[in-house]
């Protein structure tokens, strides 16, 4: 657990200390403020303007930030040469993955709290009263991110760094459209083509059924109960996802 | 040196250039007024969790587009489009469909107006101001006959039954119920105005009943009777008064 | 220094095969071809070989870095909590500073809290940088890059050290502070392999030498019977790998 720890913490660290990460960050908050400019143009639909882009901005940015440096982490690691110092003494496959992984999880933690409580603070000056649900969407981006962030360090353990953000990429957007990959598994037109959506489905984690930014501007009434469920879904995908990375690095020589 | 000097001022004229350019250079609407809108059941097979950013950035589109035209070429032939794509993929979005009946109104579509309005009501039917806006839509650009002011009087009638809506509207359609001959049910309006307003709002009411009813206290009384169902006691006892001051009738 | 009536074997290797696969036809490539080779305790043993022989590769086998096709490696320490390694050209994280990068290597070994502050000072103070503690490692030369590397190395008090080119950037003062340390080491009767090129620095520190080319060991021995046969220990290398 020591080792856990320490692991994650020293992610922490590098990553967050990193100086294209600060610049990503900037940007993005003045695209969130890019917002204010938006609601200007809106006929008096401020608050709301700022709310749904202001979610979009740390959505996208939020992605950016977690598959390129979820990628890189093991790659870094080996590349450098890292690796030699830290298997050389004795630390598990397993406890190297998960402590990236966390220690990822912390920094993503600071960057969404941070463009999130920006974000919450706009809204305020803007309607004039504080709307807690931008908070509880900004968790919710979290909790996606969270999966992103683990399958995208799994494909990392198959493949170069730039192959593996661009599957995290891929597979963040697959889970918005998880709901038309059920779809085909109810077609009844053809057994095989329903199986292989089965399967698609399975893997793809369901981003969208924690996904709460129509609920923050009125357009859906959220049922917290079954979001709920949803999230220990996606935390219990992330636990398979990274005993499946484990498994491959595990095999891996440097 | 001299290299250094002549590279300045060639970026400094560079820059110039672009800054003066674009300082007096007009903005000009595109000459298309026709823009390619996606239907909305491309979007909605998208994902839900971008649906409202989607409906939000076409909506700013739109009054671009609006802004642009209606003082130009004064055509909106996307207008209906771009309408139908906000409010299909964002249905609760009010000022979408108010913004968007009033343009179509402009753009010469008074019917995909009404379609909107009526779209609007259905997924907001706590929302006073779609029946309000399609009674006025109905009555200032409707054919001219008694069915507009039918239609445009049951639209008002369905506003002033929404809770939180304002108090003129059923004097509204008690206007429009008597010029279909509804005496009763204007009455009944006038009644639900004099609860809800102010002093003056009450007046009017008041006034409004006194032009339709018959003469003699008596007669007056019995079609005033239907009234006492829908009012406390003590608010009808005041009407009364109020319409049978000492010396009148 | 241990009785020498009772050392024991610390590193073993038996007939060590290591093959790799390479390029986009997965070729197989074996680097490893039989790799004999024991260290007993409290040795200084240089591994000597031209480039390419297959000296990293002995040692990332030695320490599961990279798995023996065939043959057997038995570490006679008690498993990785002993050993200390130092990586050729090594290179660490950017954004900690030295201090950071000791305590977080010392917390892999899972050293107690209370030793661990301790620790970290006496280390800074064996590879001299006290002063560069709390700068980032990006900003270290490759010196001090390879200072600190050491005392990664020797943060679990090792039993076993392994260092691959451990004087490579080293200005001579930092290669005199470095011989001294595995001097001390000896003397407190640890084990030290080294790879290195300089020979010179192999005759003044080693007991044994092994020389590795192409994959197996073409020669072990003590360094003082190197210099029966020749008249340096370069020309006694050059003469064994080029036969």
């Amino acid at each position: 657990m020591r080792q856990l720890a320490a692991i994650a913490a020293n992610t922490f660290k590098e990553t967050i200390r990193d100086r294209v990460l600060a610049v990503i960050v900037v940007f993005a908050l003045v695209m969130i403020a890019g917002g204010l400019w938006l609601g200007a143009i809106s006929l008096g639909e401020q608050g709301r303007m700022m709310k749904d882009f202001g979610l979009v901005a740390v959505t996208g940015f939020g992605l950016i930030v977690a598959v390129f440096i979820a990628a890189s982490l093991v790659h870094k690691e080996v590349d450098k040469r890292t690796v030699f110092v830290l298997f050389s003494k004795p630390v598990s496959r397993a406890a190297f993955i998960t402590g990236k992984f966390l220690g990822l999880c912390g920094t993503m933690a600071v960057v969404l709290a941070g463009m999130g409580l920006f974000l919450f603070a706009l809204v305020w000056l803007l309607q004039g009263s504080p709307s807690f649900m931008v908070l509880a969407a900004v968790l919710m981006i979290y909790v996606q991110l969270l999966a992103i962030i683990a399958v995208t360090i799994f494909f990392s353990t198959l493949g170069s760094a730039i192959l593996a953000s661009v599957l995290g990429i891929c597979v963040f957007v697959a889970g918005q459209l998880s709901h038309n990959v059920l779809a085909l598994t109810r077609l009844g037109s053809n057994t095989v083509t329903e199986a292989l959506s089965w399967v698609i489905y399975v893997l793809i984690p369901n981003l969208t059924a924690v996904d709460v930014k129509a609920g923050v501007v009125g357009e859906q009434t959220l049922a917290w109960g079954q979001i709920s469920l949803w999230v220990v879904y996606l935390l219990a995908y992330v636990v398979v996802v990274l005993a499946l990375a484990t498994v491959i690095f595990r095999r891996k020589e440097f | 040196m001299l290299r250094r000097v002549v590279t300045v001022i060639l970026v400094l004229a560079c820059a110039g250039g672009v800054i003066a350019y674009q300082a007096t250079r007009r903005g000009k609407a595109p000459a298309n007024p026709r823009v390619f809108v996606p239907s909305p059941t491309f979007f909605l097979d998208f994902s839900p969790s971008f649906r409202t950013s989607i409906a939000d950035a076409y909506y700013l589109y739109m009054i671009q587009y609006y802004g642009e035209h209606v003082s130009g070429d004064g055509r909106l032939d996307s207008l209906p489009a771009m309408t139908r794509l906000v409010t299909t993929l964002s249905p609760h979005f009010t000022r979408a469909y108010l913004f968007s009946a009033f343009g179509l109104i402009d753009a010469g579509r008074p019917d995909v107006a009404y379609e909107i309005l009526q779209k609007g009501f259905k997924a907001n039917p706590g929302e006073w101001r779609f029946p309000a806006y399609l009674a006025f839509f109905i009555y200032t650009f409707g054919e001219k006959g008694p069915v507009k002011n039918e239609l445009a009087a049951d639209w008002y009638q369905k506003a002033a039954a929404i809770p939180g809506s304002p108090s003129y509207l059923p004097r509204l359609a008690a206007r429009l119920l008597v010029k279909t001959g509804e005496r009763e049910k204007a009455i009944l309006m006038w009644g639900q105005a004099y609860l809800a307003g102010d002093k003056y709002a009450r007046k009017k009411s008041v006034n409004g009943i006194r032009s339709v009813l018959p003469e003699g206290r008596e007669a007056s009384l019995k079609v005033l009777a239907p009234l006492s169902d829908t009012m406390p006691e003590a608010d009808f006892k005041a009407l009364l008064a109020d319409l049978f001051p000492e010396g009148k009738l | 220094m241990p009785d020498p009536k009772e050392t024991r074997i610390v590193l073993d290797l038996a007939d060590v095969h290591k093959t790799v696969h390479v390029g986009f036809r997965r070729r197989p490539l074996e680097i490893l071809r039989g790799v004999d080779l024991s260290v007993e305790e409290s040795e200084v043993f240089g591994l000597l070989g031209p480039n390419g022989a297959g000296k990293t590769t002995t040692i990332k086998v030695a320490l599961g870095l990279m798995r023996a096709t065939s043959g057997s490696v038995e570490l006679g320490v008690d498993g990785l909590g002993k050993v200390g390694y130092l990586p050729e050209n090594p290179y660490f994280y950017d954004y900690l500073s030295g201090r950071e990068f000791l305590g977080f290597c010392a917390r892999l070994f899972e050293l107690a809290p209370e030793i661990l502050s301790q620790r970290i000072d006496e280390l800074l103070r064996d590879v001299g940088l006290q002063g560069a503690a709390s700068t980032h490692l990006r900003k270290y030369s490759k010196g001090m890059l390879q200072r600190i590397g050491i005392a990664q190395a020797l943060v679990n008090d090792p039993e076993l050290l392994l260092l691959d080119e451990p004087m490579t950037g080293l200005d001579p003062i930092g290669r005199v502070e470095v011989k001294r340390i595995i001097e001390r080491l000896h003397e407190r009767g640890k084990t030290v392999l080294f790879n290195s090129h300089i020979l010179s620095d192999v005759h003044e520190l080693c007991s044994h030498i092994a020389i590795i080319c192409e994959g197996r060991v073409v020669w072990r021995g003590e360094v003082a019977e190197a210099l029966d046969e020749a008249r340096t220990l370069e020309d006694f290398f050059v003469r064994v790998v080029t036969a």
